[in-house]
């Protein structure tokens, strides 16, 4: 195994227990891991930036293959810096101005047509089917349809204000309630399957990383950290007593 | 009974993070092997990657940076194993700058394993900056949009893409998404505009968002969360990171929903519901 891999092993296995150890309580351990791993993530993105951007898309294009127009949106680019100049930050505006008229012209159309357009045609399918003989059939396909057809309906008046619930509007409008409060277990559902798994994928690799092959990284780091943990906790104990 | 019950209720928030420690440990480290049913959303993605010819274009997009890692890097893991076995010719990228190395390394994982070459089976372009402009970038002009690969070599020197012109030459695009840019971007800018087929696959907190697309076509195929990755490794036929998980994923569940169904019989048989209403 080369070095940097198990370098990498041991770096990251002792940041997941940095990270970790706050399951315990805030302390130095995750606070060293939290302010690295913001740092490391900015450098991250900037060097990757620069070299897919900048160099890549840029640069290159511009200097070695000739396109020199390509001036023009680096320019546009630069503009936006001036807001950190106060006497020239009206600069800025012309490219903000440029970035908003640009996306809302691609956007507005293609979101509409995507999320309403199609959403709405998507709620208005058929409820019943001709089967064999053509005969009418009310299918499962059918009852979905129906059923999101009544979470629509229903939703939309519960979000509806013009109107009082009262009588009739207050039963429709209880019965998007019971729809929304559905979707939202179902949300809170896939975000507890979600986050069980980031801890299934970083308990998998802590397993892996403590293999004889990674120099039982795991189990030496959570020894140093648990002792870490211990030592700043008699030092907080002791420091309370003094001032006590 | 009654004290017992109101400890149970105030139980130190650390003992539950050390039961679901164990749940998930445990599992990982003696399986079971619980048995995996095969979603029908999942099973469109993996009937139309079976349907398309050898040397169609695929072009899986892996937009996602290590917060995704757990549950969509054995997702494209499965996908790229299952795009070289059926000989596909496969573009990969990102629309995630933190993504570009994690994406490289499970083209190079999976071609390494499955004997592809670089540049002549499968091509690693890297991240497009942009989001949604670079996706309509690749459809006007795919090579303008990638003037080189990830590692340099300019996309007109390279064999695999030498007949592609725009994304209307890709047969099918798989959006592998941990957010904004995702399935989303590449159906609103992509699908709807250079007419490929879609099929995604996302991060189990965000699949509630992309079932209306799967439910009106939009998408024809979703694989959601590490579940998902493990119902295509079902598929396949191969025992993944996916699989391995899903019985900690199982054993999880099962603890979250007796802890949930634990305190909310100890919360009404101490009567706190109805000191609460009062």
């Amino acid at each position: 195994m080369s070095t940097e891999v198990l370098i990498g092993a041991w770096v990251a296995t002792g940041f997941s227990l940095f990270m970790y150890s706050f399951l315990y309580k805030d302390n130095p351990f995750f606070k060293l891991g939290e302010h690295i791993f913001v740092g490391v993530s900015i450098g991250y993105l900037l060097t990757v930036t620069y070299h897919q951007v900048i160099a890549n898309r840029l640069y290159v294009p511009m200097v070695q293959q000739g396109k020199w127009w390509l001036i023009v949106p680096a320019f546009l680019g630069l503009l936006i810096l001036a807001r950190f100049f106060p006497p020239i930050a009206w600069l800025s505006r012309i490219s903000f101005a440029f970035l908003l008229g640009m996306s809302s012209g691609v956007a507005i159309p293609r979101q509409i047509s995507s999320f309403i357009l199609q959403q709405v045609q998507g709620t208005l399918k058929p409820l019943v089917t001709a089967g064999d003989g053509g005969r009418a059939w009310l299918t499962f396909s059918g009852l979905n349809t129906f059923l999101i057809l009544i979470g629509v309906v229903s939703v939309l008046f519960y979000f509806f204000f013009s109107l009082e619930h009262t009588g009739a509007a207050r039963r429709v409008a209880r019965i998007g309630i019971y729809f929304l409060m559905i979707s939202f277990g179902a949300a809170f559902g896939y975000t507890v399957m979600a986050r069980m798994s980031l801890l299934i994928g970083r308990f998998d690799e802590l397993i892996l990383y403590s293999s004889a092959a990674y120099g039982y990284a795991t189990l030496v780091l959570l020894v140093v950290v648990v002792i870490g943990l211990l030592w700043w906790e008699h030092g907080r104990v002791s420091a309370d007593e003094r001032q006590s | 009974m009654r004290d017992f019950a109101l400890r149970l209720l105030h139980l130190d928030r650390r003992i539950i993070f050390l039961l679901i420690g164990l749940a998930t440990l445990l599992p990982l480290l003696y399986p079971v092997g619980l048995p995996v049913r095969v979603s029908p959303e999942v099973r469109k993605v993996y009937d139309h990657l079976e349907s398309l010819p050898a040397g169609a274009l695929l072009l899986l997009s892996l937009d996602f940076e290590p917060g995704g890692k757990p549950e969509l890097y054995p997702m494209a893991i499965a996908l790229l194993r299952h795009a070289f076995q059926k000989n596909l010719k496969v573009l990969g990228m990102t629309l995630w700058p933190a993504g570009a190395g994690l994406a490289e390394s499970a083209f190079a994982q999976v071609a390494q394993e499955s004997h592809k070459e670089k540049g002549k089976d499968y091509v690693f372009l890297g991240y497009a900056p942009g989001d949604a402009n670079a996706i309509i970038s690749m459809g006007q002009d795919f090579r303008a949009a990638f003037p080189t690969d990830y590692y340099g070599t300019k996309t007109t020197d390279i064999g695999l893409l030498t007949n592609l012109r725009s994304l209307r030459d890709v047969q099918y695009v798989i959006s592998l998404s941990v957010g904004f840019p995702g399935i989303d971007t590449w159906y609103v800018y992509g699908k709807e505009k250079y007419g490929f087929e879609l099929g995604g696959g996302c991060t189990a907190v965000s699949a509630p968002r992309f079932y209306p697309l799967l439910n009106t076509g939009q998408i024809n195929g979703l694989l959601s969360g590490l579940r998902g990755a493990a119902e295509y490794e079902v598929l396949l036929g191969i025992k993944g990171k996916a699989m391995a998980g899903m019985d900690a994923q199982s054993a999880t569940h099962f603890l979250i929903i007796l802890l949930i169904v634990i305190c909310n019989a100890v919360y009404f048989f101490t009567g706190q519901a109805r000191g609460r209403g009062r």
